[in-house]
């Protein structure tokens, strides 16, 4: 169990870092032109990332981390 | 300006091309460009085909999605997916290999099944059809707050899935952060062929139901809460904590572990009359609690982009992961690019993860032999082109998938030990898809 | 110009695209002081105050006058650039104010291209008449400021008040994403395009109108009745080659009514009717 409270404390500490960070970086909105592009969202390829998530979902033990699992599967 | 006498004019007389003549002569151009307009359609559509291929006679999936996604005002967007699989080929059942052939019945009780001396056991009884479709709603709360729900459903011979889900988006600091928390909720159906076994029950003869029961079900509950930072005008970091509780019937109906002999590592006679060794239905805890962190960076470097990933697992089975997962996509011309893909997991053995069981030592209280629970490492090499047409673009990719995983040490007896109890995986993917729509 | 006039520069330092907007405002001025009819010292004034004597006029002017005349006969005698005086008796301020036929009789004697009298470079209009080169204006500006933009960078997109040009796309590949705007919600696009390069021009009453008995009348005048159009869309949107092309056929689209989606239909070009 600490293992697991430490990781809680290790995470809570990211995102403390992360709003920090907040504080000091960031653009205008005219600066968005990059950002805007389709291969810079943070899913780019939605079928590619679904059809990864339930390969490796199906084959390993982990799943998730960017999103939620859409929807469970009995895969064997 | 004198009038020539006018015939009667047809109405709508074509002015094109005398309008565009006289256009030239006003604006002195001696060639006018041409004109690129289109519209946009109200869908957008994203189509793939997939094939997943195992080496060793194992699974193949040929699998056909799709994501339709339409805006129905302002900011607000319908999002459907759908999904179709078929899945052939043969799983590992759990049991494990040895220097004799040995007979199995499948999982329906009507059949029964071999594997040779040496070869890995393969249980081919499965073949399976599932079909799943989902869908969202997005739409602004307020201007700075975003709200997302959505329902999934999905159905297989032997399963059957209902969930829900919402998520909430909030931007600060002039929309450079945004901070998210989700929420899903599904819940389960397990109806296995033949039945669910009893956890840890013996593997019975042709017809012998005893050592199964009816369906189960499980319930699982997902959080996520993630902050997204733009960093620069080219960078942007995502990072995400997820916690996952899943309740109820968590076993694989359809993996055994094989019970051996402490010496000889040789399998040991089954139930009198069944005609088998001695083999258990696996049997996981009723409960499970994951908690993962992902970080995410997305990088431009001049229209080539840098996509790199790390997420760490770890869940109250004693699984501990890690994966790193690196994109980069290199733009060629017109549109076109070229994106290789590496891709490194690695993780650890359940603590009930166990090559195969002992014969007169106590049967622990959960035991599994699927490989999907041992330890191993993972990585994927892939390369992806896409090429953008008139109306959308069209990508294929091919990867290749190898899991090599290392057995018990415990398990490595007698016969055992020069046996290949941890066979690796290989796969090969190939997706082809199309986008066309809006975007 | 009487509307915001703005132009995107993509993929441009600082340095590059002041230069752009150095060009593309420095002619949209030019033009603008040299044919707006509410100025008293350029060629539009000297014409319009002339009283029956004949004017020289310069030898763009002379183009646009020659680009004026042939717009008369292709449109059937619909655009006439001496029909503006009809804004005597027609005010378009969402009242019910209409004029009586009396009046508008009285002023149509003033409106009329074959009442004038063009003999390149010389232009004599009858006492009374006067020439506005609103309906053109906007659009030849924008053609003429692109081109000095595109001799500095090729991915530019103009936008006066809604007439566009984009003289290339803003990345290879990549579009300029523009909308039309809806008539209920002038803030929300009703119709998305994607525009590479090329213009995109718009006419239409949304804002300009009388309403008397429920009826509305536009803004677009018919030179030949001196009355209202209608039974036509509301707004056209005309995607073409240059400004001035698209400019003038959604306006002779306007001109024809009920007509209007016929009318370009015949002519082949891309184009949206909002009603």
């Amino acid at each position: 169990m600490t293992g697991i409270r430490r990781r809680l404390a290790v995470c809570a500490a990211l995102a403390a870092a992360g709003a920090a960070l907040g504080g000091c970086a960031g653009v205008e909105p005219w600066q968005r032109d990059v950002l805007a592009r389709p291969d810079m969202q943070l899913v780019a390829d939605p079928l590619e990332a679904a059809a990864d998530e339930h390969i490796y979902f199906s084959k390993e033990a982990s799943s998730g981390g960017q999103g939620f699992g859409g929807g469970g599967c009995g895969c064997n | 300006m004198q009038l020539k006498k006018r015939k009667p004019m047809r109405k709508l007389r074509n002015v094109g091309t005398p309008l565009a003549a006289a256009t030239c002569a006003l604006l002195g151009q001696a060639a006018p460009r041409t004109v690129d307009a289109q519209e946009l359609a109200p869908w957008d559509f994203d189509t793939s085909f997939l094939i997943y291929s195992e080496a060793d006679g194992r699974v193949q999936d040929l699998s056909l999605n799709g994501i339709a996604r339409k805006e129905l005002r302002e900011d607000s967007f319908l999002n459907l997916t759908f999904a179709l699989d078929s899945l052939t080929g043969a799983s590992p059942s759990g049991a494990a290999p040895s220097n004799v052939v040995q007979t199995f019945t499948s999982p329906s009780g009507n059949a029964s099944y071999t594997a040779g001396a040496v070869n890995p056991v393969l249980d081919s009884t499965f073949h399976d059809q599932r079909i799943a479709a989902s869908g969202s709603w997005q739409w602004p709360v307020t201007r700075l707050t975003l709200m997302d729900v959505g329902a999934s459903i999905s159905n297989e011979y032997d399963y059957t899935h209902l969930g829900v889900d919402a998520k909430v988006a909030r931007d600060f600091n002039n929309r450079n952060t945004t901070l998210s928390f989700g929420v899903a909720l599904a819940s389960d159906t397990v109806d296995p062929v033949g039945g669910a076994p009893v956890p840890l029950a013996p593997m019975l003869g042709l017809g012998n139901m005893a050592s199964k029961r009816g369906d189960d079900s499980k319930d699982v509950t997902d959080f996520l809460i993630g902050v997204t930072q733009v960093v620069n005008r080219k960078t942007i970091v995502q990072l995400n904590y997820s916690l996952s509780n899943s309740d109820g019937y968590l076993n694989d109906p359809y993996k055994i572990l094989s019970v051996v002999d402490a010496v000889t590592g040789s399998p040991v006679p089954g139930p009198a009359g069944s005609g088998l060794y001695r083999y258990l239905y696996e049997g996981r805890p009723d409960s499970r609690e994951k908690q993962s962190l992902f970080g995410l960076v997305k990088h431009d470097f001049d229209g080539n982009v840098l996509e790199a990933s790390l997420r760490y697992m770890t869940d109250d089975w004693g699984v501990d992961s890690q994966t790193l997962d690196v994109h980069y996509r290199w733009g060629l011309k017109d549109g076109r690019y070229l994106q290789p893909h590496v891709r490194y997991y690695s993780q650890t053995a359940a603590d009930f993860y166990h090559t195969v069981l002992f014969d007169g030592r106590p049967v622990p209280q959960f035991a599994s032999a699927d490989y999907r629970l041992g330890e191993f490492d993972a990585i994927t090499l892939g390369l992806k082109y896409g090429m953008p047409t008139k109306k959308g673009e069209w990508s294929a990719r091919l990867e290749w998938y190898q899991q090599t995983g290392n057995a018990d040490p415990a398990a490595r007896v007698g016969v055992l030990t020069n046996l290949d109890l941890y066979p690796d995986l290989n796969a090969l993917i190939a997706q082809v898809s199309y986008k066309f729509g809006r975007r | 110009m009487a509307s915001p006039c703005e132009v995107h520069v993509a993929d441009a330092s600082r340095d590059l695209a002041g230069r752009v907007l150095e060009a593309v405002a420095g002619e949209a001025r030019r033009i603008e002081r040299k044919w707006s009819r509410y100025r008293t010292d350029n060629v539009v004034h000297e014409i319009n105050t002339a009283g029956g004597r004949t004017v020289t006029v310069d030898e763009e002017t002379a183009r646009l006058i020659d680009y004026a005349a042939n717009l008369f006969e292709l449109s059937d005698g619909r655009f006439d650039i001496t029909s503006g005086v009809l804004r005597e008796v027609w005010k378009f301020d969402g009242s019910d104010r209409v004029p009586t036929r009396a009046a508008v009789a009285a002023v149509l004697a003033k409106v009329g291209w074959r009442r004038a009298r063009w003999r390149r470079p010389e232009l004599t209009l009858e006492p009374g008449m006067q020439i506005d080169f609103g309906g053109i204006g906007k659009e030849y500006a924008v053609d003429r400021a692109a081109a000095l933009a595109s001799a500095i960078s090729n991915r530019c997109l103009l936008n006066f008040g809604g007439d566009l040009l984009a003289t290339g796309p803003p990345a290879d590949g990549r579009p300029w994403r523009v909308g039309i705007e809806g008539l209920a919600h002038p803030t929300r696009a009703a119709k998305e395009i994607d525009l590479k390069q090329g213009a995109l021009a718009t006419s239409g009453d949304a804002r300009r109108f009388l309403l008397k008995d429920g009826k509305r009348l536009g803004h677009i005048l018919d030179p030949r009745s001196g009355w209202p159009v209608e039974g036509g869309p509301r707004s056209v949107t005309v995607a073409a080659p240059t400004c001035t092309e698209a400019g003038m056929l959604a306006t002779f689209a306007l001109l024809h009514g009920p007509d209007a989606e016929a009318f370009l239909a015949a002519q082949g070009v891309r184009h949206w009717c909002l009603h």
